[in-house]
């Protein structure tokens, strides 16, 4: 096996408190992280044919925590721990997604001789798994039911290691020595009466959001796993792993600076969250812009941010799914031509905090009405009062918050607004009732969110524009910038078209969003994404990293640096071509997944005002466009997208993967050829595999 | 002005941790050292030592707590990741929620002016490479395992480290002998935790650090603020007028 690993992947049964071992060489070909957790899901939760896959809260569900081989090894950000399962919070129905958080866990593991967690069954009392190096061990967790997420953290350390070692002496556990504490994934309150809008939680601000796993976590009766670890990770050499750090740093140095009291996932070097402290804990920027109402953005650039961090306190203590249930209300449309109903009122990202007040304030929603809002206090909605009033009412279920703890849209369509607030463009969620984050202009990432089962979370190509994110003037040309992403995307390389964001007239259909060129591009996004950021766990704010911010040149670390951090630990003989051909099989055995749960081409369809002007988030920068021969950089704070060439898109797409047209299923000359045939011949005995 | 000075008006209050290592290193040549079986005679071998020329001073303010020191080091001196072999310790409290700056340890060896780990090694195992600057080495060959060297350390979390599976004390070198380093290491190289810190929280300096407390070696090492920058936020140059 290569280096890198552990060597075995923890298997817990809840049901029959069953502890046993798998060999994570069983599961080497599909690299570690999502890859790993989608095959084992595959093998425990499909392969049976005993379950169809659609109810999140099922104990048959199957969800894992699984490090890659690059986690404890020094690589900066390649600690994420990566989550898989059905998801509760998905709409209209569950799906596998998949989903990652960052911190210490999955190192922690990897030091206690694990690759992964995989939980099955349903326990039937409250329980917590703790882990100190082999020994496992299914602990009472009735006294930590109730607590939120840091009491629950606290209580877990004492336990594990007593209240007065930190920072004064080593731990000694059985033989070995180590002055680390424990670390845990946890649940909060709003977690464990399984709602569909809750977060695992690690640490003081560090989770796992899109999901809704923290509501899987409560269905299992499981408060939390702890691990300690005291051991060492070998890899296949170590002064590579040392050598291509200092070669990215010294070659490609940051942009934002350290000050004190900034924190890193371990060993990240993105100074880019905060130390512990009272306010925000480790909170990054989703769980501020949880808080925030109109009266707050102005905190988000400077100021006295300690309300936004307080709202994340309470946020992380709870459990709740900042995205999901998100207030933030500080970005309106001022689109010309867009739908009425946002008029200055819709957000680019409504979530269910910012709707609820939308409904309040159109009269329908309030004490009494016809949507009661009891017990929350509407007149205080900008209030972290409000905020902890909005938890626990979904968190125990009362009054409405028995409506939103099923999740934004099943509210919205228990309330009869579904289709309105749909057709009107007012939900802005762009499909699988996934929140909305950056899906547009750039259309790999609106396109993934179809194909997948909601938010990508991938920022990969989001910084190929004419100026960054944030505005200023380029430092290359848009042919520049496509002549170089060309020479990167091996095997599709040399197709620089592929970037092009043309996207009106035939233009668009020939080589823009909806061209067969486009559909490679969003091919090695998810190959890409799935092998380097979800299954050798590479946080992806740090890489890829496309562009250099250096003076050197506009060409960014990105693939080179990570390909060359796999070799050096795991000592495989992989090109890159090869690893991304991994990714290709892992993205194929997600898919694999979702058509056994009941995809079809039919679904993969938008939201309404994904078809509407104001589709796009206007300070994206702008976007090269190939026109008549010509590269450029081109506005596009008002592209939207075509129904009829989002439909060409996919025919386009799923040619290029080999999978049916009609359908969108994999055939079975695809899954061969990437070595799946026993996949295959599962889907064939359900009449699912493409033709 | 040095580290040291820049240090002394950070107002920082004594909290038990600095308490407990300014009462080990009042203790340094005498009750501790009497305690420990053999010391006095390896004591009596020598009152004072060269002084290292090189010593890691550290900003725990300033580190992220992101422990990349600590992956560098046991991967450049042991080839595997494994930070309870690393000779630099970063203790960070998650998730215990210490407040800011209590949140993070900073355990550095501190290449002791007078180096109790040296003084009560019976071996000569724990020793003054005079070849490496007089940095304080263990020649593990030497090492039989007695562990005084990690009950003579007056700091806590001690910076002798043990190695269960060699079953031998290891310490910092500053680099001086680290196989898989592929730089100079030493008192007058580069160190692998200092090079690898993401925001230089690490730094080597020639001068021994006030020994009497932490105060000597944990100091100011932060850039000035530097401030963000947003240019779509930046207000629009003003229109030139004709002929200008």
């Amino acid at each position: 096996m290569a280096k890198g690993y552990a060597g075995k992947i923890l298997k817990i049964n809840l049901t029959n408190k069953e502890i046993s071992v798998i060999d994570t060489a069983k599961y080497e070909e599909y690299g570690g992280g999502v890859g790993m957790g989608a095959a084992i899901f595959w093998d425990l939760a499909v392969a049976p044919g005993d379950w169809d896959l659609q109810d999140a809260f099922d104990p048959r569900n199957v969800i894992s925590l699984m490090s890659g081989p690059l986690a404890g090894t020094g690589v900066p950000g390649g600690g994420r721990t990566s989550v898989c399962g059905i998801a509760s919070e998905t709409f209209p129905t569950p799906l596998f997604h998949r989903t990652s958080f960052g911190g210490r866990f999955a190192m922690m593991l990897k030091f206690a001789g694990w690759d992964g967690v995989v939980i099955q069954g349903k326990a039937d009392s409250p329980v917590w798994i703790n882990i100190i190096n082999d020994k496992v061990t299914i602990e009472d967790g009735n006294r930590l039911w109730g607590l939120d997420t840091y009491e629950a953290q606290d209580e877990i350390t004492s336990a594990v290691v007593g209240r007065t070692r930190f920072g004064q002496q080593w731990q000694q556990i059985e033989k070995e020595y180590t002055t680390a504490m424990p670390q845990i994934v946890c649940i909060g309150p709003v977690g464990e009466s399984m709602t569909r809008v809750a977060a695992l939680i690690h640490g003081s601000g560090v989770s796992a959001r899109t999901g809704g796993f923290g509501g899987v976590f409560g269905s299992k009766n499981l408060k939390a796993v702890s691990v300690i670890g005291t051991g060492g990770i070998a890899v296949a050499d170590p002064a590579g792993v040392v050598d291509t750090r200092l070669w990215h740093t010294r070659n490609y140095p940051k942009i934002m600076y350290a000050s004190p009291g900034t924190s890193a996932c371990m060993p990240c070097i993105n100074n880019d969250r905060k130390r512990n402290s009272y306010y925000g804990g480790e909170s990054m920027c989703a769980d501020e812009f949880w808080y925030m109402g109109k009266q707050q953005s102005g905190q988000m650039m400077g100021g006295d941010r300690s309300a936004l961090m307080r709202g994340a306190d309470v946020a992380i203590k709870w459990g709740i799914c900042t995205w999901a249930t998100k207030f933030g209300g500080a970005i309106t449309l001022p689109v010309q031509n867009a739908p009425a109903a946002y008029k200055g009122m819709v957000p680019m990202e409504p979530g269910m905090g910012w709707y609820i007040k939308y409904l309040y304030e159109l009269g329908v929603l309030g004490p009494g009405k016809k949507i009661d809002s009891y017990p929350l206090p509407m007149d205080e909605w900008d209030t972290l009062k409000f905020r902890e009033v909005f938890c626990d009412a979904i968190a125990r279920r009362v009054g409405i918050g028995e409506d939103l703890a099923e999740g934004f849209l099943e509210a919205v369509k228990k309330w009869g607004r579904l289709e309105e607030d749909m057709n009107a463009g007012t939900l802005r969620l762009p499909a699988w009732g996934a929140s909305w984050h950056h899906s547009l202009p750039g259309v790999d990432w609106a396109y993934s969110y179809i194909f997948m089962s909601g938010d990508p979370v991938w920022h990969g190509f989001f910084g190929l524009n004419g100026g960054g994110a944030f505005g200023g003037p380029a430092r290359y040309t848009a042919e520049e910038l496509v002549e170089m992403m060309a020479k990167k995307v091996v095997p599709f390389d040399g197709d620089p078209i592929i970037f092009s964001n043309s996207w009106k007239g035939e233009e668009a259909r020939k080589t823009g969003v909806y061209s067969p060129h486009k559909a490679k591009m969003l091919a090695w996004a998810r190959r890409y994404a799935g092998f380097y950021n979800e299954s050798m766990s590479i946080c992806e704010m740090l890489l890829p990293s496309f562009i250099s911010s250096s003076a050197n040149g506009i060409a960014g670390p990105s693939p080179e640096l990570e390909y060359r951090y796999y070799k050096a630990v795991t000592g495989n003989n992989h090109t890159f071509a090869d690893t991304i051909e991994i990714g290709r099989k892992i993205w194929n055995m997600e898919r694999a997944i979702r058509v056994m749960a009941g995809r079809h081409r039919d679904q993969e369809k938008f939201a309404p005002f994904m078809h509407m002007p104001g589709a796009t988030f206007p300070i994206g920068g702008d976007k090269p466009v190939y026109r008549d021969g010509k590269w450029s950089f081109e506005n596009q704070n008002d592209l939207y997208l075509d129904r009829e060439g989002v439909e060409q898109f996919k025919t386009h797409f799923y040619k290029l993967e080999g999978w049916d047209v009609d359908t969108g299923w994999p055939t079975r000359k695809t899954l061969d050829g990437l070595g799946m045939k026993k996949v295959a011949d599962v889907m064939a005995a359900e009449g699912k595999l493409g033709a | 002005m040095t580290e040291s000075e820049r240090s002394e008006g950070r107002g920082k209050k004594m909290d038990r941790r600095e308490f407990l290592v300014g009462s080990g290193a009042a203790l340094a040549s005498g009750a501790l050292a009497a305690s420990v079986p053999g010391a006095a005679e390896a004591s009596s071998k020598k009152s004072s030592y060269s002084k290292s020329t090189g010593y890691i001073v550290y900003d725990s303010r300033l580190c992220l707590g992101c422990q990349s020191c600590m992956f560098a080091c046991s991967l450049t001196h042991e080839g595997v990741a494994n930070p309870s072999l690393s000779r630099i310790q970063i203790i960070r409290d998650a998730p215990s929620f210490t407040k800011y700056p209590y949140d993070v340890v900073m355990s550095v060896c501190r290449q002791c002016v007078s180096p109790l780990c040296v003084q009560n090694c019976p071996t000569g195992a724990c020793f003054i490479d005079k070849d490496n600057g007089n940095v304080r080495r263990i020649d593990q060959s030497k090492c039989i395992g007695c562990q005084k060297c990690i009950q003579a350390c007056p700091h806590k979390p001690h910076r002798t480290i043990w190695d269960s599976v060699k079953r031998k004390s290891t310490k910092c070198d500053l680099c001086a002998d680290a196989p898989y380093w592929n730089e100079k290491g030493g008192p007058d190289g580069k160190q692998a935790c200092v090079e690898t810190c993401p925001v230089n929280a690490l730094k080597l300096v020639k001068k021994a650090p006030r020994q009497r407390d932490i105060d000597g070696y944990d100091v100011n090492l932060a850039p000035p603020p530097r401030k963000m920058e947003f240019p779509m936020m930046a207000p629009k140059p003003a229109a030139k007028k004709g002929g200008e």
